[in-house]
């Protein structure tokens, strides 16, 4: 039965843990809000145009921790339960790019390899060959190297574009799942009372059970 | 004047008799393992579910302009709505879960055989209304995967001869899985789990007929029997806690490892994700239905996969008790069994490649002849161990079990017993 137990198990993994294909960067993202704050800004220059964040509300922002005077100059006359829809309009999206923008507010968790896909594909761009701009990660994709990252060859420079995608990727992670700090938490408290209830019941169980002759 | 509320109850109700023969002294085996807590961890489930559900379905809204921003309108702005959630999504693979393990035991141990066949098959029912209820629910969050995963399944029935495209229209609602769709979905994914606490019962109802079957095989004498409360409540309870830190653990810390990535795209009938998966729970099977390359054959095989279960009462011809335990042909076949499906589940997972689709083709085959060769082996396997000889303990317990059968078949005749 032992063996089973351990079939099961692994089948399950097996089945969940399965990797995306194509080499992807694993990016450690950062969940304090200084490094969030960091990621909104830059993707308030380098994405916000174009892409909505349609599931996130200014008031999101404020109540997560980021600075409210920012915030009110990103939405301006907004109000603050407005979503936060893209500057260009989707027909205008459509005109320039040949499609829509997609919404941003759960990307980090849309594709195979999360947090992990959208960094490698940010900092994914090259030249090719043929002096045409190429994805590693995504080569169909119509999004400019909006980072700059195919035009750069020094090596601090890469560096810097990587931590600046690495901001706007734990941005991303955050927006996806808002909640995730507060599900931790909960989680240890929770696990903490299930040890203890589980021991006390196994007290009991053993207790009752040496009734038994 | 409690114990005349009670007395006046008692006098219209059987409520005291009821608690008593069927909660507090209900006889159950002593020898039990751990492998006998899942059908308590399921009814557990099954309530966890309910609950949750009925507190989603309340911030929920079935239409295919809302349905996904209704699902992060719960993730995000609910109070603890991400929590409900993420409880009732990996409540869906904890049931699987639980229900699987619950039906390994009965295979291992045998205890689908005689005089719990009526108990295994209220059981396969039970396992289809779960498979439709997820299979359902799947749907509501209306991403890609539900979409696509609903499109693909209930295509299937267009395999229903003559009737096949009408089926599939009147399933659907609609010529594709619209609004229509959803709306019954959310509807029959509501009414569905009532219909499960009601086959719940009856399940119980036959289990507290038969009793519970246990490791050695053999219908215990009355000394072995201990009542249920409160050794059996303790040990439940018990299990329940290791239960519950493993499904915190999901609930908590891994959530989405149970969500495929593009259910988080909403629905889009004019894109076919590159690669359509179901849910974990359903892998095997849907390895099956792609292992044959025709359709109706197909369709055919997954259905006869799920539904073989129900046969094991008569495919399983060896009056050796004790189910694997005793019989070393059946355990190997048992372990082979449960190899084959994790390889289908694989095979179910990953995209089809030419290698792929011949292992799966292979392990489909090999599900099938190990249930086909059950009644030639279980035989042989019989014969084999009478000749040789079984172990004095079950000899002795064999022995006992035919002369209390005989006796009780002697006072049924006299009229003693109903």
């Amino acid at each position: 039965m032992k063996a089973l137990m351990t079939l099961l198990g692994a089948c399950c993994i097996s089945t969940s843990a399965l990797a995306f294909e194509a080499k992807l960067e694993t990016v450690k993202v950062g969940s304090d809000v200084q490094t969030v704050e960091r990621g909104m800004e830059a993707m308030m220059n380098a994405c916000h145009s174009c892409h909505s964040m349609k599931y996130i509300k200014y008031r999101d922002l404020v109540s997560f921790g980021i600075d409210k005077q920012k915030v009110d100059g990103w939405r301006g006359d907004q109000p603050m339960d407005a979503a936060m829809l893209a500057q260009m309009s989707e027909s205008d999206a459509i005109q320039a790019y040949g499609k829509a923008s997609p919404d941003l507010s759960l990307i980090a968790k849309a594709r195979d390899g999360g947090a992990s896909y959208v960094y490698s594909y940010l900092i994914g761009y090259y030249v090719t060959p043929e002096g045409k701009p190429g994805n590693h990660i995504f080569p169909e994709t119509r999004m400019p190297d909006i980072l700059g990252m195919s035009g750069v060859t020094d090596a601090a420079q890469r560096a810097e574009i990587q931590g600046k995608a690495r901001d706007i990727v734990s941005f991303l992670v955050w927006s996806s799942d808002p909640h995730e700090q507060e599900r931790h938490t909960l989680g240890y408290y929770v696990l903490g009372y299930l040890f203890v209830l589980t021991f006390l019941l196994y007290l009991v169980k053993n207790q009752i059970w040496s009734r038994l002759k | 004047m409690p114990g005349r509320i009670i007395r006046w109850i008692d006098q219209r109700f059987p409520l005291t008799s009821f608690v008593k023969h069927e909660l507090t002294g209900y006889p159950t085996p002593r020898n039990l393992s751990f492998w006998w807590n899942f059908g308590f961890f399921a009814g557990f489930v099954l309530v966890l579910q309910v609950a949750t559900g009925i507190f989603l379905a309340m911030h929920y809204k079935a239409d295919v302009a809302l349905s996904f921003d209704s699902i992060q309108h719960i993730m995000r702005d609910v109070n603890y709505g991400w929590l409900l959630r993420y409880m009732h999504a990996t409540g869906a693979s904890a049931f699987f879960f639980v229900i699987y393990i619950h039906m390994a035991r009965t295979l291992y141990f045998g205890s689908y055989r005689s005089p719990r066949e009526l108990l295994w098959w209220t059981g396969q029912g039970l396992l289809l209304l779960l498979m439709a209820t997820a299979f359902m629910g799947y749907l509501l969050p209306w991403g890609q995967m539900s979409f696509w995963g609903a499109t693909v399944i209930t295509n299937l029935f267009r395999a229903t001869p003559f009737i096949g495209d009408k089926v599939v229209i009147w399933l659907r609602g609609d010529y594709t899985v619209g609004d229509a769709t959803l709306t019954r979905f959310f509807a029959l994914h509501y009414l569905f789990p009532f219909l499960i606490i009601g086959a719940v019962m009856v399940h119980l109802v036959a289990l507290h007929t038969v009793k519970s079957s246990n490791p050695s095989g053999i219908d215990l004498a009355d000394k072995d029997n201990i009542p249920f409360h409160p050794y059996f409540t303790a040990k439940d309870f018990y299990g329940l806690g290791l239960f519950l830190i493993v499904y915190s653990v999901f609930v908590f810390f891994l959530p989405d490892s149970l969500i495929e990535p593009a259910n988080n795209i909403p629905a889009n009938p004019m894109q076919t994700p590159n690669h359509i998966v179901p849910e974990w729970y359903f892998l095997p099977f849907y390895a099956i239905l792609r292992s044959v390359p025709n359709m109706v054959g197909g369709v055919v095989a997954m259905g006869l996969s799920v539904m073989v279960f129900a046969f094991m009462p008569y495919l399983d011809r060896s009056r050796i008790p004790g189910g694997a335990h005793f019989r070393p042909v059946y355990r190997v076949l048992f372990y082979v069994f449960v190899i084959d499906m994790a390889v289908l589940g694989y095979i179910g997972y990953i995209p089809p490649t030419t290698q792929s689709i011949l292992i799966g083709q292979i392990a489909t085959l090999i599900y099938f002849i190990l249930f086909l060769l059950l009644p030639f082996l279980s035989k042989v396997e019989e014969r084999w161990l009478m000749k040789r000889g079984l172990p004095p303990e079950v000899e002795a317990l064999i022995e006992s079990e035919s002369r209390e059968k005989s006796k009780l078949l002697q006072r049924r005749r006299q009229g003693d017993v109903a």
